[in-house]
């Protein structure tokens, strides 16, 4: 039961998703170099860094923090 | 395009991709097909110093990325940073000096009435190394796999990665999928404390163990939807489990008097802690389970970045972050982009500021002001400027503030009378370059 709700609740969110969105011609902005989500890949790396060190939270963006001794 | 731009934008598609790679997520699809230039780099240096001598930070990051044409493309990573300065050692500020033997063992340093215990013998240098590839997987998906190792004085981490995504609805979505894996081993100083044992005088090694171990499973599973001509959104939900050791292996609580909340006395045989300390005691597992939502929306030329994330573990903490950064366009080629963060977590359920002398020792207890109640902010700016060649340096600055509160009920005697949870402040000051060839 529980996977058939996964699988209908995927198909939604697919669906949904379908009628957002552009046509390949009109990425003209979403093509800029800073509207990359992931512009800045080595600053998001030291940030997770500095964080992991002084908090209790790390990751989300992705993989973030982890591999140190400081925390 | 002149050549100029174009080879600017080259450098940041091959870069966005290999940030994709390097943090486990969807790559968005390429705006142009375009002749690559070989090599990608973006190298930063940073500085990191805390207020009252307390930690200092300086790191050297180089990501060199080599693309290998039809969306194939090695990253590499390598950083080494330097970390001197003082931590709290989790022992509260009592109304006399206080001595404790440092964690080697070999020594004893001292804190003066009043203040909140530092130990100041932290020193150590940390090399790390990223690797991952990433390529296309039939027509529609998209795969990495990388290799993470960092070593330190006391502690080496070893850690594998595999990426998988999948473009829908005329790319508009990419569903994304991660999972990562680390075995870190820690080889403290003076060896690993036995969770609770007392600190012992100078020469006394007996409540320390050799070395531990832990890992770490790292889930993820991403949507990324482009919602209209100026407007991406991705949402994230990662999973985490560690086990195995999770202490700090540098961190002791306070035992105390019941009533009047000092720090007890003890007489040291030779040099060693004039009062009862305990090495603290975590769980030997934690998850985490976390929902990160980010949205980068257009307004003409400037750009708001904006981005929220919500974490939940079973150590009862729970933490909401939001961030936002608005780059400025100044002129042609440079920008500004202020940057606000906000942070907030509650402490764990075994946070405790102090030990008393007449209670049971509890199973798990931790005095560690990072699983303490706290409030965080980040404000600062970013400004960068293109070369005439299509690369890229800026500069960033930011202050980072902590302000953290002992739970009223733990409050003993005399104790809020003293300084408690000292504030933490930061400077966080960076130079980064972009270049490709």
């Amino acid at each position: 039961m529980n996977r058939f709700a996964c699988v209908c609740f995927g198909a939604l969110l697919l669906g949904g998703c379908a009628q957002l969105g552009v046509e390949p011609w009109e990425r003209d902005v979403l093509a800029r170099a800073e509207m990359s989500l992931d512009a800045h890949p080595v600053e998001a790396a030291l940030d997770d860094h500095i964080y992991f060190s002084k908090e209790a939270t790390s990751g989300g963006r992705g993989f973030g923090g982890g591999g140190c001794g400081c925390n | 395009m002149n050549e100029d731009r174009k080879g600017s934008r080259n450098i940041n598609a091959a870069l966005t991709a290999a940030s994709c790679a390097l943090l486990g997520t969807a790559a968005p699809p390429p705006a142009k097909a375009e002749e690559l230039p070989r090599w990608s780099l973006d190298s930063a240096l940073l500085y990191y110093a805390e207020d009252n001598d307390r930690v200092q930070d300086v790191s050297a990051t180089i990501a060199a990325i080599r693309d290998f044409g039809d969306e194939r493309s090695l990253a590499l990573t390598l950083s080494a940073d330097t970390l001197t300065g003082a931590s709290p050692s989790g022992a509260i500020a009592s109304n006399r000096p206080q001595t404790f033997t440092t964690p080697s063992g070999n020594a004893t340093y001292t804190t003066a009435a009043g203040e909140v215990p530092l130990d100041d013998t932290f020193l150590d240098t940390r090399y790390a190394l990223t690797v991952n590839w990433s390529q296309p997987l039939g027509r529609a998906y998209k795969a990495s796999a990388g290799v993470s190792f960092s070593t330190e004085y006391d502690y080496t981490h070893l850690g594998a990665n595999l990426g998988l995504s999948r473009d829908f609805n005329k790319r508009n979505t990419t569903l994304s999928f991660g999972v990562a894996y680390s075995q870190d081993d820690i080889e403290p100083v003076g060896g690993v404390p036995i969770p609770l044992s007392e600190m012992l005088d100078v020469g006394l090694q007996g409540n320390k163990l050799g070395t531990d171990s832990k890992d770490v499973l790292d889930l993820l599973l991403g949507v990324t939807q482009v919602l209209n001509r100026t407007t991406v959104l991705r949402v994230n939900y990662s999973f985490s489990r560690s086990s195995g050791y999770l202490n700090d292996p540098y961190k002791i609580l306070s035992v105390v008097d019941p009533l009047s909340g000092d720090t007890l006395v003890r007489t040291p045989v030779g040099d060693g802690p004039d009062g009862i300390y305990r090495y603290e005691s975590r769980p030997d597992s934690r998850t985490k389970h976390s929902v990160f939502a980010e949205m980068k929306h257009a307004f003409g030329a400037p750009v708001l970045h904006a981005s929220y994330r919500f974490m939940t573990d079973d150590w009862s903490i729970e933490s909401h972050t939001l961030e936002a950064r608005l780059r400025w366009p100044l002129g042609a080629a440079s920008y500004i982009e202020p940057r606000v963060r906000f942070y907030t977590q509650t402490e764990a359920d075994f946070y405790r500021s102090s030990l008393t002398v007449i209670e049971p020792l509890p199973e798990f207890a931790s005095a560690d002001f990072r699983l303490g109640r706290f409030d965080a902010s980040t404000v600062g700016f970013k400004f960068g400027q293109q070369t005439a060649t299509g690369n890229e340096w800026n500069v960033r600055l930011e202050y980072y503030q902590q302000t953290g509160e002992i739970p009223r009920a733990q409050n003993i005697g005399a104790q809020s009378t003293r300084e408690q949870y000292p504030d933490l402040s930061a400077v966080i000051l960076q130079f980064g370059y972009r270049f490709g060839f």
